[in-house]
Parts: C-alpha cells; sequence; structure tokens
C-alpha cells in the first residue's frame, strides 16, 4: 500500500502543472460558453429560432449535439458539452500513455519494475491518479456552470457526465498502450478513438428525429454506441439521469480487465502488435534529405489524409441532406441566406465550405507535425548526421517544407476527393464535386501559412517549436471557427488566417484574403529558408 | 607536410559559457591525430565547428584551406564523421541508415564497390542490418554510424569518442579499420578521453582542457606527462623493501599491498625489484586522462572551472532533451 502511494505521489508530481493547464482550460471553457450564450441568445424567443434552426440542421447537430429544451442551462449544455467530453478525452488517453507506453518506451518502467512495485502496481497507480483527476475535472466542471448561474442538480450531473466520458478514454489509452510499442503509436491509436467517439454519436445526433415543438431530439443508434454520445444522454438541466455513464463504467471496465489480461501475459516493453524488422538495404527513395523527410512523416501524413477523408465523407452524404431539411422548412433557408455575403449562393455550398474549414485545420495540423519532426530530429542528433554530408542547412529545411506543401495537399484532396464522391453517391448532383474541390483550394492558403510560419519559429526559435506550434493552431481555431459561435469581438476572430480563407459560394467570390495569405507564406518561406543559412544547430 | 585541420586561437561562447577559449589545433595531411580531453573540455563543440554546424565566435578554424562555415557542403564530400553519442532513426533499421548516410555522402557511386565495403564492415563489426534504430543497444548504434563512415572513402575521417559503448573485441576491430583507412592515406581526427586507446593509433596528440590546448606533440614527446600507477601483494611487506625499488612516488601501504607510481618511461627499470621482491597480482595501469590532469594541472583548476567540467556535458544535455521530445 506505501508503494502505491509513493507512485501515486510521483504521478501528481510530474503532471501536477500539466493537469492543472488541462483541467483550468476545459473549467475556463465551460464558463466562458456560459457567458457566451448568456449575452448572444439570452433572449428566450431568439434562443428557440435558433434551436429550431439547428434540428433542422445535420451540420449544426454533428458538430454541437442535441438540443434538449430551450432554457438557458440546456442551451449551454447543448452547444459546449461535446467539446468538453472531446477535451476530457484527449486529456486522458495523453495522461495514460504517458505513464504507461512512454514509460516503458523510455526505460523507466523496467527500472519500476525491477522494484516491489513490479509490473502491475504502477498500471493501478496510473488507474487510481486517472480517477482522481477525472473526479477532480468533473467537479470543476460542475462548479464552472454553478458560477455560471446554472441550475446545481443539472450542472452536478453534466459534471458526472465529463468525469465518466474521461474515465473512459484512461482506459482506452491504457488499451492502446497494450497494443502499441510506441508512445507515439498509442497515442494516435488513443486520439483517434476519441475523434471516433465523436463522429460517431454526430452521425447519431444529426439523423436524430426532432420532437413536435422542434426544441427536442430522440437520436440515432449511432449515438448509443459512443462513450461521449451516453454523456449526453444524462440530458444534463433536463431529465438529469445518471444512468446511460453506467456504460461508461461498464465499457471502462472492459478496458481495464483487457488491460490487466494483456500485461500479465506479456514482457515488458512488449507489445500485442509487435515491432516488425526492417530492410536490410534501403529503396532508392531513401537516397537525398527529402527522401529521409518523407520516410519520417508519410505514415502521418496518412493518418491526416484518412481523418480529412472521414470528414469529406461526411460532408458529402449529409450536404443531401441540409438540402432536404431546407427545401421542406422555407424559414430555414431563408435564415440560412441571410448568413451568406450576397445571398446569392447556395445552402449546400455554405454547408461544404463551413465543414471543409475543419479539413483546413486537419491540412494545417499535418503541416505543424512536419516542422515539429524537423525540430525533433535537430533536437535527437539525427540532424546532425544528415547535416554534416553534402546537404545544406538550406536545402534540408527546403525538403521538410516540400514535405510540408505536399502534405497539405494531399490532406485537402483526399478530403475533397471524398466529399464530392460521397454526394455523387447519395444522388446528389455532379456539381458537388466541384463544390468540394473549391471549398478545399480555398483552405490551402492558410494551411501554407502555418507552414512557412511555423518553419521561421525553427529557424528563429527553435526551442518554441513545439510548444508555439499547437499553441498556434490551437488559437487560430478556436478563434477563426468558433470566434463567432462565442461571441468574440472581430478583431480576434481577424487574428486566425482561417478567418480569411476564401468561401466559395455562389458565382462571385472573394479570393483575395487566400492570394495575400499565399503571398505572405510564401515570402515567410524564402525568410526561413535564408535565416537557416546563417543559423547554428541548436539541440538545446 | 600539407596541413589538413588548422585552428588557431578558436573561441566558442553559449551565452556566458565559454566553451572553446583559445584552442589551437593542427593537423597535417595522412596522420592520426588523438584530440584528448576530459569531458566537457570542447571537444564535441570543436568538431562541431570544424564541421560548420557551429559556427565560432573568434578565431579562425580551416579545413583545406576553407571555412567550415561557409563552405560546409564542399568540405563535407570530403569528410566523413561519427558523433560521440549516436542517435539513430527509430523507425528505419541499420541497413537503411547506413545506405541513407552513404547516398548522403556521394559515397555509392560505384554501386559494386560499395556494396562490397557495406558487407566486409557489417561482417567484421558484427552487426545485424535488419533491426530497427530503436531497438539498438548503444553500442550497435555506434558501430551503425561506424559501418556508415567507413563504407564510403573519405579524405578526412572525424570520429569524437568513436569507441564509447564497444566491447574490446569490437574496438580491436576499430583499431584494425583506422590502420586501413590511415594506410589508404586518409587523415583521422579520434576524439577521446581514453589515453590508452590513443596510445595505440596516434601518431600525434593534442590535449585539451576548459576549452584551452595544454600540450601538442607526438606521443613520445608527451611521454613525460604519464606516470603509470604499480600495486602489488606480498606478505611482510615493508617500507624499507620498497625503498630498493628505484624511482617511486606516492606510495602507500594498505593491508599488504603496495601502491606507487612511476614515470612511465622508466617502467623496465623498475622490473629486476619486483623480480627480487617475489611480488604477487601485480597491477600496472597507465593513468587515466583525468588523474594525469589532476597531477598536472590540478593546481591551477579554480572553482569557476571546476564547476564547469561537473556541469552537465552537451552529450547528457542533449539525451535529456531527446527524452523531453520523445513524451510529446
Amino acid at each position: 500500500m506505501n508503494t502505491l502511494v509513493t507512485l501515486l505521489l510521483q504521478r501528481i508530481r510530474r503532471d501536477r502543472l500539466q493537469l492543472l493547464i488541462w483541467i483550468f482550460g476545459i473549467a475556463l471553457l465551460a464558463l466562458f460558453s456560459v457567458s457566451a450564450v448568456e449575452k448572444t441568445y439570452g433572449d428566450p424567443a431568439g434562443r428557440q429560432n435558433i434551436l429550431q434552426l439547428a434540428v433542422a440542421n445535420p451540420s449544426i447537430l454533428m458538430l454541437r449535439g442535441t438540443p434538449e429544451g430551450g432554457g438557458l442551462d440546456q442551451f449551454v449544455f447543448f452547444e459546449i458539452f461535446t467539446f468538453i467530453a472531446v477535451l476530457a478525452g484527449l486529456m486522458n488517453t495523453f495522461l495514460s500513455v504517458r505513464h504507461s507506453r512512454a514509460e516503458e518506451e523510455s526505460g523507466r518502467a523496467e527500472l519500476l519494475a525491477a522494484t516491489p512495485a513490479g509490473r502491475t502496481l504502477p498500471t493501478v497507480a496510473t488507474i487510481v491518479f486517472g480517477a482522481l483527476v477525472n473526479v477532480v475535472n468533473g467537479l470543476f466542471v460542475a462548479l464552472a456552470f454553478i458560477a455560471g448561474g446554472l441550475d446545481a442538480k443539472g450542472s452536478f450531473v453534466a459534471g458526472c457526465a465529463t468525469a465518466a466520458v474521461g474515465l473512459t478514454f484512461l482506459a482506452v489509452g491504457l488499451f492502446a498502450a497494450q497494443l502499441m510499442r510506441t508512445s507515439r503509436g498509442a497515442n494516435g491509436v488513443a486520439a483517434a478513438a476519441v475523434t471516433a467517439a465523436y463522429v460517431i454519436r454526430g452521425i447519431g445526433d444529426a439523423l436524430g428525429t426532432p420532437s413536435a415543438d422542434h426544441l427536442h431530439m430522440t437520436v440515432a443508434w449511432w449515438s448509443w454506441i459512443s462513450p461521449i454520445g451516453w454523456g449526453q444522454q444524462t440530458l444534463a438541466y433536463d431529465a438529469n439521469t445518471l444512468t446511460p455513464l453506467l456504460l461508461n463504467l461498464a465499457l471502462t471496465a472492459a478496458f481495464l480487465s483487457l488491460v490487466f489480461v494483456l500485461q500479465a501475459q506479456r514482457d515488458s516493453g512488449a507489445s500485442l502488435l509487435a515491432g516488425r524488422l526492417g530492410r536490410v538495404a534501403a529503396r532508392n527513395s531513401l537516397s537525398s534529405s527529402l527522401g529521409l523527410a518523407w520516410r519520417l512523416q508519410w505514415p502521418t501524413v496518412v493518418g491526416w489524409c484518412v481523418g480529412s477523408a472521414f470528414g469529406g465523407l461526411l460532408t458529402g452524404s449529409l450536404a443531401h441532406a441540409v438540402a432536404g431539411a431546407a427545401t421542406a422548412d422555407p424559414t430555414v433557408e431563408k435564415v440560412m441566406e441571410g448568413l451568406i455575403p450576397g445571398g446569392t449562393g447556395s445552402l449546400v455550398q455554405l454547408f461544404i465550405s463551413a465543414i471543409f474549414v475543419m479539413v483546413g485545420v486537419l491540412a494545417a495540423a499535418c503541416a505543424t507535425q512536419v516542422i515539429i519532426r524537423m525540430r525533433q530530429e535537430e533536437v535527437a542528433g539525427t540532424a546532425e548526421q544528415v547535416l554534416a554530408t553534402r546537404v545544406s542547412r538550406a536545402r534540408w529545411l527546403i525538403g521538410y517544407l516540400t514535405v510540408g506543401t505536399v502534405s497539405i495537399v494531399l490532406v485537402l484532396l483526399s478530403g475533397a476527393a471524398a466529399s464530392g464522391l460521397s454526394a455523387v453517391a447519395v444522388g446528389d448532383t455532379s456539381a458537388r464535386i466541384g463544390d468540394s474541390f473549391a471549398a478545399a483550394a480555398a483552405q490551402l492558403p492558410a494551411a501554407l501559412l502555418y507552414l512557412s510560419v511555423l518553419a521561421l519559429v525553427f529557424v528563429a526559435l527553435p526551442g518554441w517549436t513545439v510548444g508555439l506550434g499547437w499553441t498556434l493552431l490551437g488559437l487560430g481555431t478556436v478563434f477563426g471557427l468558433f470566434g463567432g459561435l462565442v461571441g468574440m469581438p472581430e478583431w480576434i476572430r481577424d487574428i486566425s488566417p482561417f478567418t480569411h480563407s476564401p468561401v466559395p459560394i455562389g458565382t462571385s467570390t472573394d479570393w483575395s484574403g487566400g492570394v495575400w495569405m499565399l503571398c505572405i507564406a510564401v515570402v515567410v518561406a524564402i525568410l526561413a529558408t535564408v535565416g537557416m543559412k546563417r543559423r547554428e544547430l541548436n539541440t538545446a | 607536410m600539407n596541413t589538413v585541420i588548422e585552428a588557431h586561437g578558436l573561441e566558442k561562447r553559449y551565452g556566458r559559457v565559454r566553451a572553446l577559449d583559445g584552442l589551437d589545433l593542427s593537423v597535417d595531411a595522412g596522420e592520426v591525430h588523438g584530440f584528448l580531453g576530459p569531458n566537457g573540455a570542447g571537444k564535441s563543440t570543436t568538431i562541431l565547428v570544424l564541421l560548420g554546424l557551429a559556427r565560432a565566435s573568434g578565431g579562425n578554424a580551416t579545413v583545406f584551406g576553407q571555412d567550415p562555415w561557409n563552405d560546409a557542403v564542399e568540405l563535407h564530400k570530403r569528410i566523413a564523421y561519427v558523433p560521440g553519442d549516436v542517435s539513430l532513426w527509430p523507425n528505419l533499421s541499420g541497413g537503411e541508415a547506413i545506405d541513407l548516410l552513404s547516398r548522403l555522402r556521394g559515397g555509392t557511386d560505384d554501386k559494386a564497390a560499395y556494396a562490397e565495403r557495406k558487407a566486409r564492415l557489417i561482417e567484421v563489426f558484427q552487426l545485424d542490418p535488419s533491426k530497427k534504430g530503436r531497438s539498438y543497444s548503444k553500442g550497435n548504434r555506434q558501430k551503425v554510424a561506424l559501418v556508415a563512415a567507413f563504407a564510403s572513402p573519405a579524405d578526412v575521417y572525424i570520429l569524437d569518442e568513436p569507441t564509447s559503448g564497444l566491447d574490446p573485441l569490437m574496438e580491436g576491430v576499430f583499431n584494425q579499420e583506422i590502420r586501413r583507412a590511415a594506410s589508404l592515406g586518409s587523415t583521422i581526427l579520434l576524439s577521446s578521453h581514453i589515453l590508452s586507446e590513443v596510445e595505440q593509433l596516434c601518431d600525434r596528440v593534442t590535449i585539451i582542457r576548459a576549452g584551452k590546448t595544454v600540450e601538442t606533440g607526438t606521443l613520445a614527446e608527451l611521454r613525460h606527462l604519464t606516470r603509470t600507477e604499480v600495486s602489488f601483494a606480498r606478505n611482510g611487506l615493508t617500507e624499507a623493501d620498497i625503498a630498493r625499488i628505484p624511482s617511486v612516488h606516492d606510495l602507500a601501504l594498505v593491508n599488504g599491498r603496495a601502491r606507487f607510481t612511476v614515470d612511465s618511461d622508466k617502467i623496465s627499470s623498475l622490473l629486476p625489484a619486483l623480480t627480487e621482491l617475489d611480488v604477487k597480482g601485480l597491477r600496472v595501469a597507465p593513468p587515466s586522462l583525468e588523474e594525469l590532469f589532476l597531477r598536472h594541472y590540478g593546481d591551477e583548476l579554480n572553482p569557476a572551472e571546476a564547476s564547469l567540467a561537473r556541469s552537465p556535458s552537451r552529450k547528457a544535455r542533449r539525451r535529456e532533451a531527446a527524452k523531453v521530445a520523445s513524451l510529446r
């Protein structure tokens, strides 16, 4: 028991800052959304209107969830719970992999397993620690909602739902750590599981049936196979039932038993999906620094392409339903058309463009990872060996910029192709193919801007590459995509490149924002390359 | 004779830390040059400057008469480099890493000759090239870098503590490969903190400490620096017995075991006396470089320098950084 306490304290000591940021961040998001909803939709009649609109629009249902009543409290839960659930999920998968596979990979787990702690107790400690973290996180979410002035009982239910979803993904993360040989792989699998849970409940919500008053919805069965969906079905501030969370606990228990069974069977450091032997000689493609950059990065690029194709698939197949909803309800069409500049475009085009901003974020994230890989190569010392050959520093950087550009194009193309083809497959007009590719092209400049700006950061402030890379992307996403929804001032939204991406609707699309960003991206990339010629290797 | 590597008053500052503080180095064509110094003396920093991966803050350095910072790519066509702490790409096999580095160096133009050299080196170093980078031990990572370096001919080999992590058998193989390269006319700069390794291989050595050159010359010239430690056991040993042995310094008698030092060039004069005493468990150990420095320069070591010498090396910091990066 003493050993367990020691291990527990070590985890708290190690994670205290990181988890405080996560938990405070999530609580602040909850608090912020309450005040934003109060400010924007404080008027009950306006709120009902917007909810009736949402119920008819699968894309909103997909992104947010299903409305369960027209009160302010219910509206907040509808608007923000799925995001909170995704964040709680990611916090947990990163936590569990950090304390399991990452420890094994680095050899630290071996050091601990050789003490009386053994092989199992560290895992138990991680589970206890994770459970504590989720209780605290749930408590903070509940307190944030209560502080915002929402109903205490409903806030408690929302907190419980957050904790239960988080706990499920703690178990998922530990399971992924059993499967994969590297922490990178385990993090990837676990984060994909969180995304899948979000998307699956999105499908269920989008395919749901609205009630007569258009303020409630009965979700389709999809939502009942997602841990995040179970959290939503607590119907906080409405029915306030904790029963669906039993499903979260059951799934958690199932994954944890699998974890213990697998761990008891295998050697320390081994994995269920074993690492394979490599080739004795390199392929011809691996003979330049560009070839190396591509070789190191392509599996990640494929991952982002699959994500983008998935997004495109949903866009294409849902576009038809959106058009159906609009024609069935003329008021919806009227309101949505009011949102479009000039009012000349179609609702479907707007929908496709809106979703493709997210595909743009995926492309920018992929580019961010390419530059981060370059930094990791420098820190690990492998770059030193490459740069001691006849590869110049500038050419090395250009190799990564090239791979970054190709990755962005591939991510956007796979999204566009999936969107266009799935639209045609569900019986939409072939014009959707063109719309999809136009929407994808519109996202290219913003993603390229992210690539070149981070490359410049890498050249000028190497130590900041990883932190600033994800921060810039996160801020750009929040300001650009959700800034409007939560009522941020325009100048903050203008900071985000995504705000300036062209919106190809109708006949008169304004491409100037894209052209500007493209020019800036090229100039910044040239600056980075010139700067790289003058920069030393920096491994600190 | 042509000078291949030349450095005068080389300085390198990292913030307030002076990694190099007026270092001089001169390596002639075709020689095996030992580059000696305790940990943290600035060996790796010098090498980074010579490779044009770090820019000197003062002084000047040339390789083949060219500036390493400005003409890096041109120079790298003639240089093979083995870093002190080899890291490999986790998902590339050792064989792939060897091919990649050789191709980047331009040593694979004659495919058949390259394949033959690679196969021979993999054989003598007993390397399994199909394993992934992440699953190699430290010694095996070192072997991958050595095979990659020797698999393409180079005019200069710059090797930063190349034998760290190798077992004695492999050190022997390494020595053979160095002699082979030297016999083909290559110049070799071999950094090390192990004096005996350098003694076996090098024509000349440069000894540095705290970023400065303290000694340079042939080993014979430097012989006066070394003093060998001798120890042995014998029942009923007295100080009078020891007094019969010539040129003994620093004598200590502990538990019937005598320990003292002798100037390295006077070892042979010791042997008759040792035979006469009928000693048991005789041990003759050349001093480590650190001991040597303590003996010759210990009094000059001011507190600031002493703390600098104890601060984590660049390599240790790099390993820490790599660990942090792997967590992300």
